[in-house]
């Protein structure tokens, strides 16, 4: 390897964003914020770096094999990169802002960094741009949440949109009446998140009609709840039902025509979560553009509350948004007079000042990709 | 929108379908699901990779098995036939697995040297070498019984590695068992049960799951009318 390309190549999941992806990338993020506050969600900048126990207690816990640790040498206290915004979040809220009123609404734009990408998503560090509604809980704050997202994504001209409900209790509750051991419980897990009926009916023993069932009823919303609503299901899990019903009900009022799935037996990476739970998707992006759902806020001796988030991915929606129309840039040659910089800007140029007199000022435009070089006293566009 | 992401909103579904030994026992399966491939299909001398059929937007691509997994994982094809020997090699998050072909049966399993087989005492092992196609799940099914499992990774004709000193023990698919007895063996454990499953892309079947759950159903009658016969 030669020095040059031993001193490019990075680790692997970590990459360089360049002009003009990375000026695109800032813009989206700021669009989204800007929907978020429009809806009274203020941002917190928390630390990328902070002390492991706080980072990876309650929903970190989840990520906790994810996160990348290291030694702080002044406290001499482990220390962890943050693998997850939310848990910094729900740990502001809980502390420097517990007086805050409730409901308290968060938004946050952060990079995270995580040991081990996915098949889908090999990026180590990726932006997560999300919020989170503190001290609410119901059909209402759900739905406000799932709203905001779709909105946030309509601003971005991202669509079709498709949002997939789920109800990661529902099932905890079910698997843990069958008095299984841990690894049967793991495996029928695994299987009910592959969909995998075959192994499904192996698993679950006597109750497989019932787990068959469930699987049926996942897929678009009002046949889902049709078959949902003939399962015979115990208390706690029928008000799981419920309750996924009615927040299907208000999205569909407020959004109607928007493409809803259900799916009552999803639970992976959903494993922190106490009630209902979405995923956002595009129709034709291959991977999810964000997700989110209930959670409780372990209260460390004060009340525990409840709290709804969401998470968009940042790299996902890039991939999603394709190609950006690159500036208008004008060459303004050497000598040209300040205010004619001023005035092309103002009619939303880029300009590009030449530094120092040049024979040809078009084969400099060129050079430099600008589309227009200044040029008696208007920009004039270079033929190519 | 760019070119690239617009060519993705393709109203098309792919199929992925593996070469060789399963593709003749899916072949039934196929048209009873009311699926006719090209001719060039059904020519194994055939250099074309992808496929249409007689139904308009339905295009068939024939892979590796090990590849199916990938191609659905990735959303480069919506449908897939894979083992569930392969599923559980890859352990995909984005791969539903929604339906039981009952096809291309056979059984996944730890082999050694009949001569090692009888003096051998597997709860004093910390380490085995093992000669697999599968070294994730080797891995994963050692390490679930707390012995490191060190994989050394075949494509093939793995029965010749204990006779060669290669490694004592093999993980493989066997079906009815001949390979196993003329090269010395013996299955000392059965990991799975396999058998071929129709999976879908997770991502499609939130986004398209009218016609996706069309083509599952149409998929499961096929293997009912199979088994009814």
């Amino acid at each position: 390897m030669t020095e040059l390309a031993s001193r490019s190549l990075l680790p692997a999941g970590l990459q360089d964003v360049l002009p003009p992806d990375a000026a695109h990338e800032a813009e989206v993020g700021v669009r989204l914020l800007g929907v978020f506050a429009g809806h009274g969600y203020e941002r917190v900048k928390p630390p990328l770096v902070e002390f492991e126990e706080g980072l990876l207690s309650g929903t970190g816990a989840a990520l906790a094999n994810q996160t990348f640790r290291l030694m702080d040498p002044i406290s001499q206290r482990m220390m962890a990169v943050r693998s997850d915004v939310t848990p910094q979040v729900a740990r502001i809220a809980q502390s420097r802002l517990a007086r805050a009123p409730r409901p308290l609404r968060l938004s946050y734009a952060e990079d995270i960094l995580r040991v081990r990408g996915s098949e889908l998503r090999p990026e180590r560090q990726f932006g997560q741009v999300g919020y989170e509604l503190i001290g609410a809980e119901g059909p209402a704050a759900d739905a406000e949440v799932i709203l905001l997202a779709l909105e946030g994504l309509a601003a971005l001209e991202i669509g079709p949109l498709s949002v997939d409900l789920n109800a990661p209790t529902l099932v905890t509750s079910l698997i843990a009446s069958l008095g299984l051991d841990a690894e049967t419980q793991r495996q029928l897990r695994r299987a009910l998140d592959h969909k995998d009926a075959a192994e499904v009916e192996r698993r679950a023993a006597k109750k497989a009609a019932l787990f068959v069932a469930l699987l049926a009823a996942t897929g678009p919303a009002e046949r889902a709840f049709d078959r949902l609503a003939k399962i015979e299901l115990p208390a706690i899990a029928r008000r799981e039902a419920e309750a996924l019903h009615a927040l299907a009900r208000l999205l569909d009022a407020a959004m109607p025509g928007l493409l809803l799935t259900i799916d009552p037996v999803e639970h992976r990476g959903f494993e922190y979560q106490t009630g209902i739970s979405f995923s956002v998707f595009g129709v034709g992006v291959k991977a999810e553009l964000g997700r989110g759902g209930r959670y409780r806020i372990d209260g460390a001796g004060r009340e525990a509350e409840t709290a709804t988030g969401c998470t968009l991915y940042m790299d996902t929606l890039i991939g999603a948004l394709g190609d950006v129309a690159p500036p208008r840039r004008v060459f303004v040659p050497h000598g040209s007079p300040a205010e004619a910089g001023r005035g092309l800007r103002a009619q939303g140029f880029v300009t590009l000042a030449g530094l120092a007199p040049v024979d040809d000022v078009v084969a400099e435009a060129r050079r430099l990709g600008c589309g227009y070089v200044f040029k008696s006293g208007a920009a004039t566009p270079v033929a190519s | 929108m760019s070119d690239a992401s617009a060519a993705t909103l393709r109203p098309t579904i792919v199929l992925a379908l593996p070469k060789g030994r399963i593709l003749k026992e899916i072949g039934p399966l196929l048209a009873a699901a009311g699926i006719v491939p090209e001719t060039a299909f059904k020519d194994p001398e055939a250099r074309q990779l992808r496929f249409t059929t007689n139904v308009a937007g339905f295009e068939i691509i024939r892979v590796r098995s090990f590849d199916v997994a990938t191609f659905v994982a990735f959303g480069a094809a919506e449908l897939g036939i894979a083992g569930s020997d392969v599923l559980m090699e890859f352990d995909y998050d984005e791969i539903y697995a929604p339906l039981d072909l009952r096809v291309g049966r056979c059984r996944l399993v730890v082999a050694e040297p009949e001569r090692l087989a009888s003096g051998d005492d597997p709860s004093r092992w910390s380490h085995v070498r093992v000669a697999t196609k599968y070294p994730s799940l080797t891995r994963r099914h050692f390490a679930a019984r707390g012995v490191q499992a060190e994989c050394i990774k075949l494509n093939g004709a793995m029965e010749l590695a204990p006779t060669l000193g290669l490694s004592r023990h093999i993980v493989d698919l066997v079906s009815t068992g001949q390979t196993l007895i003329a090269n010395g063996l013996v299955e000392v454990e059965r990991i799975a049960e396999v058998t071929s499953r129709l999976i879908v892309n997770r991502a499609a079947m939130k986004t398209r799951a009218a016609e996706l759950e069309f083509w599952i159903e149409r998929f499961g009658n096929a293997v009912d009318g199979q088994a009814a016969r």
